[in-house]
Parts: structure tokens; C-alpha cells; sequence
């Protein structure tokens, strides 16, 4: 390693060039996601004004698409956290440009679907009375119950994602700091908290990433499992199963390493960092979507086998209602989105380009959805007793709330970007550093530019 | 009399040489502060550093995050009396999840605490001795000296790089 590595004039310039210049594309992607989320809270203010029976739901399908949202995005929020700090933790050179990436979408999704409780509540303005507080109306938590768990667990993953997010963010504040004037230099001035990059600040900040790391992983394993025993603890049809943990967390982590990859995709056109994020980094983000593929296929086929195998009338209801009946098309879409097409094409060497796994990534995030609206609706669908089953189909309020997440997402997401280098820029610069070190324990390392998995 | 020198440096190795010309002069690895825009490895740069205890607040935080976890769920639990339908007021598996939880946020907070703390950050005085030309690439050294002699044999090895002292 090589002649290549650019200097640091230039790799300051090129990865503050998004803070300092956005260029043309991100006001667009603002203004539209902007335009949208307006019309998404305009959706809610009707909501919150007429009652949830705006929506579709009614009885016996009480979760629709909020819930559908909820665990679709708590599952997109496993790509940062989760996969960063495996990554930081296994000591993956490459990961160097895709982690802070990685790690600002799990704040925003988190964000994002732990609003959908509170928005379910109907009465959102009421949601203290769920904290535990002396009061007078003789309330108090139900700890035994999975939607209290929820609360603890996603407050801590949130809360712990944050911190993991600008623990190593602090060095690139002080840069920002230097580089900038007037309000903005006290803006970042005050959030990088007098870093000055001595050396004892370093290795204080190297082990506290590294400890962040070693905590974050269960807590953001527990958090999905604690989301599907929001499900499995229920005596549901096909809710009630030992598997769903294992089942959601790689749906979580699948569908993290797709909106991950659609994510750096988008950054590397809008700001031009082909330098930074390279066909490698896809490559192996790739052949990671690849396994999680098979590992949800294999959870599927293992969850569907021995429900039909079982044969149970109220579970077999479910079934058939899923596999041929009115919700066949979002459970074949399913198997097409998350593992017909995209194995194939991620399996193919050939295929495995930037656009390659672009395409995969974004059916498996299509899929990802169909499927988190799979397990919620048809089981309450079809409950135990026939009289009472019933049907659900979404409003125009609940499609454009929907709709708005999206939105919501890009625009935060977009304007994280404006605020911060979305490439850790003091970690590209080690990275290049710990290459050109001929020998001792980083030998076997090389650039997070040319590493090839 | 006490005063520190700040002197900016191109890059690692010729930090890496001023250094060990300090050193050879008799400056102690305490005295000497190096200034930089990432992590710089190896053994000169890494030698004298102070025993973390990140790692044991974090488990401390952990312990703390338990105690109050299990707190909010068995006394308070007893206390409100809660109707249950027969099923245990107190259960290890389900308090577990939310103690874990707790546990886990404790040892997080506890490892930004410690971490702004050893690093000495968020202080008044944190940016004394900086020189903006870190986030250029330079290295910044400052290195204190206690007398007249000391000060001289800095400037002597510092040279032109040197450009200030306060």
C-alpha cells in the first residue's frame, strides 16, 4: 500500500465536502422526504382529531400496519449498532468508511419505530401514564409484560446506540470545530467537549469503543427478541413458538444489511465519495446479506414445515390463509423479495457489483416489510374461534403514515449528513496509517481501501 | 516557574524523532504531550499511559443498573399490590428481561462517565496548549518544563517548529 492513498487535505476535503457543500442532490432528497413527512403529519393530525377509527383496523386485527412498522423498523435498526460493533469487534479493517453509516441508521429507525406504540395509543398525549411514578390514579407498570420489556429494552438500545454513535463521532466534532467559524465552531466546539487528540484521549477512546461494543451486541439481540415475544407469548397460531427470537433477530439483521447498503449507495452518488465507499465494501456487505438470506430462508422453511406438519385446525388456518390463501401474494412475495431472486444474484461473483446488491438489498427491505405484515395480520385474522374471524385492509391515513417513516428516515438521515462527515473521518486516516506499518500485529491488515474479504 | 512549549510538527515520524531527542535530553514521558488528528501506534506514543478503568466502571455500572432494576420491579411491584390472577407478584423470568436491560444501560453510561472523565474532556481549561493545525495532518508536542535549563534544551530540540509557550 501504495502510492494511492490520498493526503490528508484531501481526505478532509472530500469527506467534509457533504457538511460544508451538499451540492444540489441532498436539497432535492430534502425537499421531497421533507414534502412527504408534512403530509404524513397532516395524516396523524387528522388521526389524533377524529380517533384510531381512521384506520382499518377493527375486530379481530387490532395490529395492522403500525405494528407492522414498529417491528419493520426496529429491524432496520439492527444494521448499525449491531453490525459495527461485530465488525469493530472481529477487527474488520474494511469497515472503517461504512460504520458511522451503519450507526446513524440505527438511531433513526429506532427512532422512528418507537413512535408507533405511542402513536397506537390513540390518546399519545396520555403516554406518562405508562412511566413508573407515584401517582394518583393508582397506576403502575405490568412488569411480566413483553410491551414493558419492549419499553426497557428499546430506551437502552436507543440511549446506548447514541452514545455508540458519537463516541466516535468526538474526533471528527473537534475537526469540524477547527474548520468552522462562528456559531457553528461554538455548535461543534461544544459537542466535541475540548477534544485535542492527545494520546491518552485516544486510548481512552479506543477502550470505550471497544467496551460499547462488547455491551451493545446482547442489547441489541435482546431487543428484537423482545419485540417477537411481544408475539410468541401470546398462545396465537403460529405466534407461539420457541423460534421467533432467533427468527426476528435475522430478520432484524438481514434486513439492517440492506437498508445499510441502500444507504451507502445513496451516499456515495449524492456526495461523490466513490473513493471512500468502493465496490469491496458492497462486495462484502454483499456476500453478509448473502448468508443472512439463507439463514432467514432456513429459519422460514423451519417455522412453516412444522406448523404444517403439525397439522393443528386453528394453526393450519393461519397457514393456508398465508400460503394459498387471501395473503398469498405478500407470502410469495416474500420468498421472492428475501430469497428466490436476491441469493442467486448475491451468489453469482459476477453479479455482485454495486447494483447487484442494490437491487438484492432493496427487495429484501420490500420483502422485510411483507413479511413483518405476514406474522402480524393473518394470525389475528384467523384467531381460535371462527365465528370471529375477520378481514383487514389499510386507509389512506394509515398508507401515508407509512409512507411518511420513509420519508422521515431519508430526511433525518439526509440531514445527519449535513451536520456530520457520514464517513468517520480520524478512522479512514488510522486505517491508512495501520496499512503502511510494514510490520508487528496490523500486518495482516491492509487499507480499508484495497481489502478484499 | 513552570511553562510549556508547543511546538508543530509535519507528520508522525518527525514527531517520532523530536521524541526521542527529548527523551535523550532527559524530558519525561509525562512532560511531553502529543497532539494529533488520529490515533498514532507504537511504542514511543503509547508508553506512558496511565492505567484505564473504563472497563472496570462499566461492570460497576452494570452491577448499579441491577440493583435499580430489580428495585423498580420487586418492591414496587409488592408495594402496588398488583393483580396478577394468581400468577406470582415476583418472577425471575420476567423481571430477568427488564433487569438485564438495566444492567446493560448502567455499564453504558457508566463507560461515557469514565471515558469523558480519564480523558478529561468537557473541562474549561481542556483546549489549553491546542493548535489547530492538527486538523491539518501536523502533530502537535507540548511539553513542560519546569526550569530555565529545561526550557532551553525544548527549544533546542523543538528548533523552528516551535511556536509558542504559555
Amino acid at each position: 500500500m501504495s502510492e494511492r492513498q490520498p493526503t490528508t487535505a484531501k481526505i478532509n476535503s472530500d469527506l467534509l465536502g457533504p457538511v460544508n457543500k451538499p451540492g444540489r442532490g441532498w436539497y432535492a432528497t430534502v425537499t421531497v422526504s421533507g414534502l412527504v413527512v408534512l403530509a404524513a403529519a397532516g395524516a396523524l393530525a387528522y388521526q389524533f382529531s377524529r380517533g384510531l377509527g381512521v384506520w382499518g383496523i377493527n375486530r379481530p386485527v387490532f395490529w395492522a400496519l403500525d405494528i407492522t412498522n414498529f417491528v419493520f423498523w426496529i429491524g432496520i435498526s439492527h444494521a448499525g449498532t449491531l453490525i459495527s460493533a461485530i465488525l469493530r469487534v472481529t477487527g474488520a479493517e474494511w469497515r472503517r468508511p461504512v460504520t458511522r453509516c451503519a450507526e446513524a441508521i440505527t438511531v433513526f429507525a429506532l427512532m422512528i419505530g418507537a413512535l408507533f406504540p405511542i402513536i397506537h395509543l390513540g390518546r399519545p398525549q396520555l403516554f406518562y401514564w405508562l412511566v413508573p411514578y407515584p401517582n394518583e390514579r393508582g397506576l403502575w407498570p405490568n412488569f411480566r409484560s413483553p410491551l414493558a420489556w419492549d419499553f426497557f429494552a428499546i430506551n437502552t438500545y436507543l440511549l446506548g446506540s447514541i452514545i455508540y454513535l458519537y463516541l466516535p463521532l468526538i474526533p471528527d466534532l473537534a475537526l469540524l470545530r477547527d474548520k468552522s467559524r462562528g456559531l457553528w465552531r461554538r455548535f461543534y466546539g461544544a459537542l466535541s467537549l475540548g477534544w485535542k487528540g492527545t494520546q491518552l484521549q485516544w486510548d481512552r477512546l479506543e477502550r470505550a469503543v471497544r467496551v460499547m461494543a462488547v455491551v451493545i451486541i446482547p442489547v441489541a439481540v435482546s431487543v428484537h427478541t423482545i419485540v417477537s415475544w411481544d408475539f410468541a407469548m401470546t398462545i396465537r397460531p403460529m405466534w407461539h413458538s420457541t423460534m421467533f427470537g432467533p427468527y426476528f433477530v435475522a430478520g432484524a439483521i438481514f434486513s439492517g444489511i440492506a437498508a445499510l447498503i441502500i444507504a451507502m449507495a445513496v451516499i456515495r452518488r449524492v456526495f461523490h465519495l466513490e473513493d471512500y465507499l468502493q465496490p469491496i465494501h458492497f462486495n462484502n456487505l454483499g456476500l453478509l446479506l448473502l448468508t443472512m438470506s439463507l439463514i432467514w430462508f432456513y429459519f422460514t422453511f423451519g417455522e412453516y414445515l412444522t406448523t404444517w406438519y403439525g397439522n393443528l385446525p386453528d394453526e393450519m388456518a393461519v397457514f393456508d390463509s398465508k400460503v394459498s390463501g387471501v395473503y398469498s401474494p405478500f407470502f410469495w412475495g416474500t420468498v421472492i423479495c428475501c430469497f428466490a431472486v436476491p441469493a442467486p444474484l448475491l451468489a453469482i461473483k459476477r453479479f455482485r457489483t454495486i447494483k447487484g446488491t442494490v437491487i438484492a438489498s432493496m427487495l429484501v427491505v420490500v420483502g422485510m416489510w411483507f413479511e413483518r405484515f405476514l406474522i402480524i395480520v393473518p394470525t389475528l385474522a384467523r384467531p381460535r374461534f371462527t365465528f370471529n374471524w375477520g378481514t383487514y385492509s389499510p386507509t389512506w391515513v394509515e398508507i401515508m403514515l407509512t409512507a411518511g417513516t420513509f420519508a422521515y428516515f431519508v430526511l433525518l438521515y439526509s440531514i445527519f449528513t449535513r451536520l456530520f462527515p457520514i464517513i468517520a473521518i480520524w478512522e479512514y486516516k488510522e486505517g491508512l496509517a495501520v496499512a503502511r506499518e510494514p510490520s508487528t500485529s496490523s500486518s495482516s491488515v491492509s487499507s480499508p481501501l484495497t481489502e478484499s474479504t | 516557574m513552570s511553562e510549556r512549549i508547543i511546538a508543530v510538527l509535519d507528520g508522525v515520524d518527525q514527531a517520532l524523532s523530536a521524541v526521542e531527542s527529548l527523551r535523550r535530553q532527559g524530558f519525561s514521558r509525562a512532560a511531553i504531550t502529543i497532539m494529533s488528528a488520529e490515533p498514532i501506534h507504537g511504542a514511543p506514543f503509547e508508553s506512558d499511559q496511565t492505567k484505564s478503568r473504563i472497563a472496570g466502571f462499566a461492570i460497576a455500572g452494570g452491577v448499579i443498573g441491577a440493583i435499580a432494576a430489580v428495585l423498580l420491579t420487586v418492591v414496587t411491584s409488592r408495594r402496588v399490590d398488583l393483580v396478577t390472577g394468581g400468577m406470582p407478584i415476583v418472577t425471575p423470568w420476567a423481571f430477568g428481561i427488564i433487569i438485564f436491560e438495566l444492567a446493560a444501560l448502567g455499564a453504558i453510561l457508566a463507560t461515557l462517565g469514565r471515558m469523558i472523565f480519564e480523558a478529561r474532556l468537557a473541562r474549561r481549561s481542556a483546549l489549553a496548549d491546542y493548535d489547530e493545525a492538527v486538523a491539518d495532518g501536523s502533530v502537535v508536542l507540548a511539553v513542560e518544563c519546569s526550569d530555565e535549563a529545561c526550557l532551553e534544551a525544548a527549544k533546542n530540540v523543538l528548533g523552528a517548529n516551535l511556536t509558542r509557550t504559555s
